[in-house]
Order: structure tokens, then C-alpha cells, then sequence
């Protein structure tokens, strides 16, 4: 069997805001088609870490690898790899959906009939046929969600990076969501997905990995033990910062 | 390939957002009663003006005039220069301060954009937005250019003077909003920058300072010439200078946040 491709790799990956670190000596893994969580309490540094894994952020020092190349030192490979989705999607209210859609394809570099192919799939996928003319000024908060991802995942992303894409979801369009994360793992994209919703770590994700304080306090597949175990690693660390991949493994 | 991404996309906001059409509907209402009035004076003193040997024609009287106040004295209505004085300011406000509290700005950092290229194509679509503008404006006096005698150097050298004067507002304008936390601020830093710069000689004879210096600060100094039909290095250099430091201004700003955060 070969080895599995690894497409994000973080080294030490640290940065600072007002003096403190929020993200400190971060290093993680995340292979392709494999679906990582990261959990942690507001302020832990989740939204930090994927702002840096996106490219919107410079971290202070360490190295983030994109199909192993430094994309510090080479932004525009940002360009075709990620997809991201920060926590609130950032949309132009001026702008309908379809032209949302174009001007994020061409800013990841795609043109003319690749375009066009992709706009469709994506229209296709996501159900936003009905949206297309409609400004993203007056779309609900669940729609806007729905077309930050399908911005996200337009270009066929390597990585897609996704900040809290839960919030304002009703419980279906939650339950499209993960079906939309699992396609997507399925056809080989390493997903990071930050959240405070535990159940939905075991839901969707292969991995967990909590952040407290900044540091990485756990990182392992979601075992046998589930939510309860999850539950209690991740109270062990938000409360009392103790939590271990041994006390998780044993559950 | 990206600055004409980000040109287009630039270029698509302006066209939908109403702010430009109605600046766009107000200055050129406003230009065409500037020519008609202009016309009309043209008109009256025809017959003086063809006793003068050498006097003034119609580009000096309608043509040049259209373009700017600065030669002719009397200020209302504004001619182009005055209206870019304003307009410019607005139109430009939002570039990336409206970026930043849209929450938008991030996104063009994610797309593995250099800082460079992001100010380069909104700068271009402004540009192209007020080109077009200008081009609407002298199309008002060239319309009767196959019944006039025009003195096309000196046209073309004053519509020089004016697209340059565009480009130096609008470079200044993408600095301040570059700078500004909102976009307000950055349409009343650039107004005030505008009007500082185009009217620094005047305070500086008022106040009985005589220096050269302010003469050279001055945009209405550079740009006289340029509407009197001398076209000259040391003017258009002026421009360039100004356009090529707002610019930088402005990248500088926007790579330092990309860092900070």
C-alpha cells in the first residue's frame, strides 16, 4: 500500500497578536482525502491558524507546506491549492451570486470555458441555480454560507479550509454540508474544519486536533469511544488544560 | 493575468454600485450647462473676436475652459479639474477601506495576491471608470469640431494635463483609503489632500510667502501649463512622481496588514 500524500504540513508554526501568542509551536499533518477538526474554546487560536493556512495571514515564524512547497515563500500557490471559507463568508453585497462565482474563479485562475464548466458544477452542487441573480447584500445567512463555500470549492481546491461553517445552519442544510465535506474527502481533498460543535468532529471528521491557549493539546483519529471521549478530553483541556492523547486513548 | 482580475472585478462594483452613476449623471449635467454657457459667450463676441488678429478661438474659449477654471477665472460651474477635485474622492473611498469593514479584505490576501498587484488593478479600474469620464466630458466640445477651427495640439496637450491630474487624485485617493479605517475618512483625507495640493501656491502668495517651492508643491501650477498647450517633462514628471509615491503609500500599507493582521 502506498503511502498516503501528504498535502498541508505546518512547522512550528507560531504568531503573536497584542503582544501574546495566539497560535505558538503549531505542527500538524493533514493527508489527502483526510478530514481534520480542530476544536478549541474562542480565543484558543483556531481562526489564527487557518487565516495562516489560507494565506491571508503571515505567521511570525515556521513553515506551511502546500503539496510540499512553502507557500510562504510562494503565495500564489494559495492561488489554485486552497479553498477557504472564513468564519463569517466575506461577500460583496453589490455582487449577485453568479458574479461571485466569477470573480473568485478568476481570482484563483480560472478562465473562459474552465470557468464557465466549474460555475455550473458548482451551481449544480450547491442548489444556487434559484439564487444566481441575487444579490448577496439581501441573502439569508445560511445562504451566504452556502455560496462562501461554493466560492471556496469552485477552483477544486487541494486543501479547503473551513472556519466555523456550521453557524446559521438550520439542521439541514447542516446534515448538506457534511454530505458536501464527505464528497469532498471522498475525491481526495484535505479538509481542516474548525468548530465548537463536538458532535459535529464526529460527524464528519477522521481527526481531531484541540488547540487551547495557542498550543496543539491533542491531536489523534476519532477512536472507538466517540463523542463521550471527546467530550470529556475536550472539557479535560478547555477547563483544566490537562487533557492528553493517553487519556483519550484509553477511553 | 490577476491585476486584470482584480481590474475587472473592481470595474464590475463600480458599474453596479449607484454612487458612480450618479456622480457620473450629476458633473456631466453640471459640464454640459459649463458648455453651453461657455458657447454661449463664444457665440456673442464672435464677431470682435474675428477683428482680433490672433485672438482667442474656440478652443481657447470653449474647448481648454471645458477642461478647467484655472485659466479662464470665475469658478461656477466647475470645469472638469474642479469636479475631479470631488469626485475623485468619492469614487475612491471604498477601494480598501470599504474592503477592510466589508470584512472582503482577507479574501484577495487568500487568493496568493501580492499587495502590489491589488492596488495596480483597482487603480486601473478606477482610471479606466474616469477616463471614461473625461472622454464624455470633451466629447461636449468636440461635437462641433467639424464646424470650428480647433487648435488640436493644444486640446490634446490640456486633455493630457487633465487625465494626468485624474491619475495623481486617484492614485492619492487609493492611498487614503488604503490608510483609512473607513470610508469616509478616506474620501475626507483625499478631498483635503486634493484641495491642499491644487491650491498650495495660491495660500502660500496669500500668506506672502514667495518661494518656489510652493509653485512646485502646486498641482493647479503643473497643470496650467499643461492647459496653456506647453507639454513639458519636468510637469509630466511631477504627476508621475506623485502617482508612483501614492501608489507605493498604498501597497506598503496594504502588505504591512497582510503581516499584522
Amino acid at each position: 500500500m502506498s503511502a498516503p500524500t501528504v498535502v498541508l504540513q505546518l512547522d512550528n508554526l507560531t504568531r503573536h497578536r497584542a503582544g501574546r501568542p495566539a497560535v505558538a509551536d503549531l505542527s500538524l499533518r493533514l493527508d489527502a482525502g483526510q478530514v481534520l477538526g480542530l476544536l478549541g474554546v474562542n480565543g484558543a487560536g483556531k481562526s489564527t491558524t487557518l487565516a495562516m493556512i489560507a494565506g491571508a495571514l503571515i505567521p511570525d515564524s515556521g513553515r506551511i507546506q502546500l503539496n510540499g512547497q512553502d507557500f510562504i515563500e510562494h503565495p500564489e500557490l494559495a492561488r489554485r491549492g486552497i479553498g477557504w471559507l472564513p468564519e463569517r463568508a466575506p461577500l460583496w453585497p453589490e455582487l449577485t451570486v453568479s458574479e461571485h462565482l466569477d470573480a473568485h474563479g478568476r481570482l484563483r485562475g480560472l478562465a473562459g470555458k474552465a470557468l464557465t464548466q466549474a460555475r455550473q458544477n458548482i451551481v449544480e452542487r450547491l442548489e444556487l441555480g434559484a439564487l444566481a441573480r441575487r444579490l448577496a447584500g439581501v441573502l439569508s445567512q445560511g445562504q451566504r454560507q452556502r455560496l462562501g463555500l461554493a466560492c471556496a470549492l469552485l477552483h477544486q481546491p487541494a486543501l479547503l479550509v473551513l472556519d466555523e461553517p456550521a453557524n446559521a445552519l438550520d439542521p439541514v442544510q447542516v446534515s448538506a454540508l457534511r454530505s458536501v465535506i464527505r464528497e469532498q474527502a471522498a475525491q481526495g481533498t484535505a479538509i481542516i474544519l474548525s468548530t465548537h460543535l463536538l458532535a459535529e468532529v464526529t460527524a464528519a471528521c477522521d481527526r481531531v486536533a484541540i488547540l487551547h491557549e495557542g498550543r496543539l493539546r491533542y491531536d489523534a483519529p476519532i477512536g472507538d469511544g466517540g463523542h463521550k471521549a471527546l467530550e470529556q478530553t475536550f472539557f479535560d483541556i478547555a477547563m483544566r488544560g490537562d487533557g492528553s492523547n493517553d487519556r483519550m486513548q484509553a477511553a | 493575468m490577476s491585476v486584470l482580475a482584480v481590474t475587472r472585478l473592481e470595474l464590475r462594483r463600480l458599474f453596479v454600485r449607484p454612487l458612480a452613476w450618479v456622480l457620473a449623471a450629476l458633473t456631466l449635467a453640471q459640464l454640459a450647462w459649463r458648455f453651453v454657457l461657455l458657447l454661449g459667450g463664444f457665440l456673442a463676441g464672435q464677431i470682435k473676436l474675428a477683428a482680433l488678429p490672433g485672438g482667442p478661438g474656440y478652443t481657447d474659449l470653449v474647448g481648454v475652459p471645458m477642461l478647467s477654471s484655472i485659466l479662464t477665472g470665475g469658478i461656477l460651474p466647475f470645469g472638469v479639474a474642479e469636479l475631479a477635485l470631488v469626485i475623485v474622492p468619492l469614487l475612491t473611498m471604498s477601494t480598501l477601506a470599504g474592503e477592510r469593514s466589508n470584512g472582503t479584505l482577507p479574501l484577495w490576501f487568500a487568493a496568493g495576491l501580492p499587495a502590489s498587484r491589488i492596488v495596480l488593478g483597482k487603480y486601473l479600474a478606477l482610471m479606466l471608470w474616469l477616463v471614461l469620464w473625461l472622454a464624455l466630458a470633451l466629447a461636449m466640445p468636440l461635437s462641433l469640431a467639424h464646424g470650428v477651427t480647433l487648435d488640436w495640439g493644444k486640446l490634446a496637450a490640456a486633455a493630457l494635463g487633465l487625465l494626468l491630474t485624474l491619475a495623481a487624485l486617484a492614485a492619492i485617493g487609493v492611498a487614503s483609503s488604503a490608510y483609512a479605517s473607513h470610508a469616509s475618512i478616506a474620501a475626507t483625507v483625499a478631498l483635503t489632500l486634493g484641495l491642499v495640493l491644487a491650491g498650495v501656491n495660491i495660500a502660500a502668495q496669500k500668506a506672502g510667502a514667495t518661494s518656489d517651492a510652493f509653485n512646485w508643491l502646486s498641482l493647479s501650477g503643473h497643470l496650467e501649463t499643461l492647459l496653456r498647450g506647453l507639454v513639458s517633462t519636468a510637469d509630466i514628471a511631477w504627476f508621475l512622481l506623485v502617482i508612483v509615491v501614492a501608489l507605493a503609500l498604498a501597497t506598503q500599507r496594504l502588505a504591512a496588514e497582510r503581516e499584522r493582521g
